[in-house]
């Protein structure tokens, strides 16, 4: 069965081309728009792994974490920050907030997907 | 003009003026940023189409070669430069993808910038209604007051403005951007 991952972006163009990427490698994709839809998309299925972007309206990428590091099923899930931002300030806080990565867009195809088959597998 | 007396009236049409050409130039650069962004995003809506559909049928006309090549021979030389060709497209479908996240990069200046515009309008406009509080009866230590209130009022107007636009997007290029694992 494929994994399926988590991706949140309010970039629909962003997540057309995380969605495009990861399908093409085989897993299964469900979008979300911000922070808080990416929560209660969460809540409904615990997937494999959660890709967010950090600056969103409504809710931005480490309060979906610290959100989501609190629910019971979404402890141990990889947690992976794909955002613009690269400062260390910024790092430190996705990593204190419980995120297992930092990508800093743009991506490549071939490196996200190595990454997340080495956090996920295949 | 008396030079025994403060130019009020003066100081007024200056600060009046100051602020609506600068207010006017403002909304002229704020239309123009928004349709900038309207642009921008229909672009990347309809490349991020067409890519999908060029891919489609790019997979689909190699579903057609590989089952060509089940059937027939293929000589040496044909079958590597068909192997060639796919990797050859496999490069540049990755460096699309790369390239079409232009617009979430740009969308975050232009918001940025616009609000920075909006952010200044609106000092201009309290630089305005200031103007407007500028009384030729008062006397000069009144007047000199006012204008530095006036003054520290738009410095502290300015640092709130960048306080609250934080610079989220450094990339100066299209280049991939750094990946760490915790």
């Amino acid at each position: 069965m494929a994994k399926t991952i988590l991706a949140v972006d309010d970039s629909g163009s962003l997540r057309q081309m995380v969605a495009f990427s990861l399908k093409a490698a085989g897993y299964d994709v469900v979008q979300a728009v911000d922070g808080q839809d990416g929560l209660n998309k969460a809540k409904e299925k615990t997937v494999d792994l959660v890709l967010t972007d950090q600056n969103m309206p409504i809710m931005d990428g480490l309060t979906l974490i610290k959100h989501l590091r609190e629910l019971g099923s979404y402890q141990k899930v990889p947690i992976l920050m794909l955002t613009t931002e690269s400062s260390d300030e910024m790092k430190a806080k996705g990593k204190a907030a419980g995120a297992n990565g930092w990508l800093v867009k743009p991506f490549d195809p071939k490196r996200l997907i190595e990454v997340v088959q080495k956090v996920i597998g295949s | 003009m008396d030079m025994k007396t403060l130019p009020t009236t003066e100081l007024r049409s200056l600060l009046a003026a100051v602020s609506d050409h600068g207010k006017q130039h403002l909304v002229e650069v704020e239309a123009d940023l928004l349709q900038t962004t309207y642009l921008l995003s229909e672009a990347i809506e309809k490349l991020g189409v067409s890519f999908m559909a060029v891919h489609e049928a790019v997979t689909e006309q190699q579903n057609v070669i590989d089952n060509l090549m089940k059937v027939h021979q293929f000589d040496r030389e044909e079958t590597k430069k068909l192997e060639a060709f796919k990797l050859k497209i496999g490069d540049e479908v990755n460096a699309a993808v790369t390239g079409l996240q232009f617009q979430d990069l740009t969308s975050q200046l232009l918001t940025r910038t616009i609000k920075r515009v909006n952010g200044l309008k609106d000092l201009l406009h309290e630089l305005g209604n200031h103007s407007d509080e500028i009384d030729p009866e008062h006397e000069h230590e009144e007047i000199a007051k006012f204008l530095d209130d006036m003054s520290h009022s738009l410095h502290e107007g300015s640092r709130a403005l960048s306080g609250g636009l934080r610079r989220s997007v450094d990339q100066q290029d299209m280049a991939t951007g750094d990946i760490e694992l915790f």
